[in-house]
């Protein structure tokens, strides 16, 4: 069952600021120079609302860019292990994009598939997503055409939407949302349940790329072999920027970083855009140049993903877009790889 | 130090003629000095490349000696004369980060000079013992920890100027016809250019291979992209003979590449477009400030900007005061000030990828017998990447900016080349891409170069 309330605007910093008080820690969208990202929160004066995105998604709070899944020294002849420390009070994030808590989403069936990675699990459940729906995308954001939406809820906890003077409306989504709005009940004002519909289509309004993406990429031997990988992937300089910021690319690599007294075993990303990615111990590179990476970040979000668990990996952030040193663009390829499967799509 | 227990470890490398003999001969004389130095002996002070002085600050190490031969005296002829110029740079470049001077020493000793041996130590070791233990972000506690250090801030010193738009559409005409000619007579078999990107405000690289695709080409204040960084990518050079647009940095990263024989001459041909400036956030971008450039330094055809004005940008690159701001800081501010920027650093290796001198076949962040440089991204692994890129560029970079424009973290290693620019250019007054027939500053040397750090 879906309940739903209403945060008044001037409640909200109040509610914030009760829980910067309280045994959680919060977790929210600052300032850093020229951009804006998830910090631990100081004082609620450092949180601000006005930013499209956040610079990195949410899923380093998850699934950190290095973590140690062990230490261990050398004593004598033999090695001592340490057990990296797990322990880990309760989160708050606030303030989470649709695009990004959809990543969450994802994130979990991939970190549960062969059994359960303790490492996420863990910070998954001492966290609470709090989402906050967008009302003005930008022009790299498209959601929608991965079946999505600026008010989407999937992956939230809790989900505010702002629905102007009235404040926001709160979605309640799951039981962990569930537990803090009653805890933090008082700041909600129980009430008539409004539809966000028209903030939805005002904002999917504003949206410059909507295609139809969310069919994915049907694979065939044809399209695996189709010149047009080559063709995209030309200027493709190999480098880890469109994995790394984006909210559902999870490869990563293990690896020792050790010393003459002993080690951390570490748990590092890793992006399919690199060429050592794929390189084997003999040399060979079964993905000898770009256009195969590029392919296979492409298919694994449009294609294989979508084959082994129902939904596209891609939420339509447009980070990797931005962020490219060289404008590759996945929403661009997406639709000439469909052109080129023949199916129809609108721009 | 508050703790008169407190032992430095300090390691030496050495080489084995000169001063390896020479602290044989102070143990042999039974000389007593200092313990704390960890002898490394190496064939030759050419050999202690600085990757070992990074490897041992990085495993713990609270100061670092290296000795060799005098100048005049190597047994290899001028392996200590090359040192000597790497030496230099590579401790410039410490300081710069944050280090303390005293932690990275040098000095000359001879086969005879058991007791200047002994000396060095001592005052080494006393130096050292002066400043305590290492500072964070080195030795072993530092794996996988995060720097949450609280840096001085810079205060931001944008350039005030706006851009001066000069005749763009009539340079996009001229390059375009330029490729037109370059395709029909076959003269180049692809040229790569600019074309419109996805996003407003966004050009892409583009590879034109035939004469009707050259309308797509395009040019204006956003075409930061350096391409000579596609002259050594098979997928891009397999296409044919490249015809390339360059503005004038790109045209000194060409120059780069014919100097250490990436390229051949008569394999590609530079369409050099006179260059007004770029634009970055809607302002003109820092080089483009002191840029001596906008007529490229090599070109085959050249397009010219008839509006090209660049008569009253005299006012000097806008990093130049905050340079001088973070030298001004201490060194542990200085310190505090790059912890905190690499600590951002996710290790996405973007800044490699575009910069058009870093070609190597297998870079050396990606070896892993042995693992040059620390696996983890934490403030160790980040602080050996970063000075590794850094060092490997000095004498090299040709200041495109590139590196510091993808950066998806921000990280100011425009900061870091622009130091290592200027102090390269006023040792040894040499400046990337300029020339293709001198030798790079890093691989000669002159007997006259100083080096008044060396003990
Ligand atoms: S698509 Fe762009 S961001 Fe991704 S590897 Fe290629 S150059 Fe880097
Ligand atoms: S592939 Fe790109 S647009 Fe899609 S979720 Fe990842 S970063 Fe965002
Ligand atoms: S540095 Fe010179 S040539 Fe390069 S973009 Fe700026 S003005 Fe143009
Ligand atoms: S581009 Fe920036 S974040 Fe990426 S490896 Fe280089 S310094 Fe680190
Ligand atoms: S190091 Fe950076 S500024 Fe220098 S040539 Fe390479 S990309 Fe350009």
């Amino acid at each position: 069952m879906m309940a739903c309330r209403m945060l008044r605007p001037e409640k909200l910093e109040e509610w914030l600021a009760e829980l910067l008080r309280s045994e959680r820690r919060l977790i929210a969208p600052q300032r850093q120079g020229e951009d804006v990202v998830f910090q631990p929160v100081q004082t609620v004066d450092d949180i601000t609302l006005d930013y499209i995105n956040t610079r990195w998604p949410v899923k380093a709070w998850f699934f950190p860019p290095s973590e140690p899944v062990l230490r261990y020294r050398y004593q004598g002849s033999g090695v001592e292990l340490e057990q990296p420390n797990m322990a880990l009070e309760p989160r708050v994030i606030f303030g989470v994009r649709p695009c990004d808590a959809a990543g969450l989403a994802i994130l979990d069936q991939v970190f549960n598939s062969d059994g359960e990675d303790e490492f996420y699990t863990r910070r998954r459940t001492m966290t609470t997503i709090v989402g906050l729906s967008c009302t003005h995308p930008a022009a790299s954001c498209f959601c929608t055409s991965v079946g999505l939406s600026p008010t989407a809820s999937a992956g939230s906890d809790l989900l505010l939407t702002p629905m102007g003077d009235a404040g926001y409306l709160v979605e309640t989504l799951t039981a962990r949302g569930e537990q803090l709005l009653w805890e933090y009940g008082h700041y909600f004002a129980a009430g008539e349940c409004r539809s966000k519909e028209a903030v939805t289509e005002a904002a999917e309004a504003r949206m410059s790329r909507q295609a139809a993406l969310a069919q994915g990429i049907e694979l065939s031997e044809r399209l695996f072999e189709h010149p047009i990988w080559a063709e995209v992937a030309r200027k493709c300089l190999g480098c880890g920027v469109c994995a790394y910021v984006c909210p559902t690319c999870h490869c990563f690599d293990i690896v020792d970083d050790s010393d003459a007294w002993g080690g951390v075993r570490c748990r590092n990303w890793d992006s399919c855009g690199f060429s050592l990615f794929t390189r084997h111990a003999s040399g060979h590179n079964p993905r000898p140049q770009q256009d195969s990476r590029y392919r296979q970040r492409v298919l694994h979000k449009f294609s294989y993903f979508p084959q082994r668990w129902g939904r596209l990996m891609c939420v339509g952030c447009g980070r990797c877009v931005t962020n490219c040193p060289v404008n590759m663009d996945i929403y661009a390829t997406a639709q000439a790889v469909l052109q080129v499967q023949g199916v129809k799509h609108e721009t | 130090m508050s703790d008169d227990n407190w032992r430095p470890q300090i390691v030496a490398f050495v080489c084995q003629w000169c001063t390896y003999a020479g602290a044989d001969l102070a143990g042999t004389s039974r000389i007593k000095y200092d313990p704390n130095v960890r002898i490394v002996k190496l064939p030759c002070s050419g050999r202690i490349g600085p990757l070992f002085l990074l490897k041992a600050f990085e495993q713990g190490a609270d100061g670092v000696l290296v000795s060799g031969c005098h100048p005049g005296d190597c047994h290899y002829v001028s392996g200590n004369l090359l040192a000597r110029r790497r030496f230099t740079v590579f401790r410039e470049l410490l300081i710069f980060l944050g280090l303390e001077p005293e932690r990275l020493q040098f000095s000359w000793v001879s086969a005879a000079e058991a007791v200047k041996w002994t000396e060095v130590v001592d005052a080494v070791t006393a130096q050292i013992r002066a400043l305590g233990p290492r500072r964070q972000g080195w030795g072993a506690e530092a794996r996988l920890q995060t720097s949450n250090s609280k840096a001085q801030s810079l205060e931001a010193q944008p350039g005030t100027r706006n851009l001066k738009p000069g005749t763009q559409k009539a340079v996009e005409e001229g390059i375009r016809r330029i490729a037109r000619q370059l395709l029909q007579t076959g003269e180049a078999g692809v040229i790569v250019g600019y074309g419109n990107g996805t996003l407003k405000d966004v050009t892409t690289p583009l590879f034109v291979t035939e004469p009707e695709g050259v309308e797509q080409l395009v040019w204006n204040e956003r075409c930061l992209n350096n391409l000579s960084v596609y002259l050594t990518r098979e997928p891009v050079t397999r296409l044919g003979r490249v015809g390339i647009v360059a503005k004038g940095c790109d045209a000194r990263a060409l120059v780069a590449l014919l100097q250490e024989h990436q390229i051949e001459r008569d394999k590609v041909t530079i369409i050099g477009v006179q260059c007004a400036g770029m634009a970055e956030n809607g302002r003109l971008a820092a080089r483009c400030a002191v840029c001596d450039v906008h007529t490229p330094p090599l070109y085959d055809h050249l397009v010219e900007d008839r509006a090209l004005d660049t008569g009253d940008w005299a006012e000097g690159d806008p990093r130049d005061r905050e340079i001088a701001a973070l030298e001004a800081l201490t060194p542990a501010e200085r310190w505090a000030y790059w912890q905190e920027q690499f600590a951002r650093c996710i290790r996405c290796y973007a800044c490699r990828a575009v910069c058009p001198l870093c070609y190597c076949e297998t870079c050396i962040a990606d070896k892993t017998q042995p693992q040059w440089v620390p696996p983890a991204f934490d403030a160790r692994g980040n602080l050996s990447w970063n000075i590794v890129r850094a060092f490997h560029q000095a004498g090299r970079c040709i200041g495109c900016d590139e590196c510091a424009r993808v950066c998806p973290a921000h990280i100011r290693l425009d900061l870091i080349n622009r130091k290592l620019a200027l102090l390269i250019r006023d040792a040894y007054g040499y400046r990337a891409g300029y020339d293709a027939t001198v030798a790079p500053p890093l691989t000669t040397f002159r007997p006259e170069d100083r080096a008044e750090f060396i003990r």
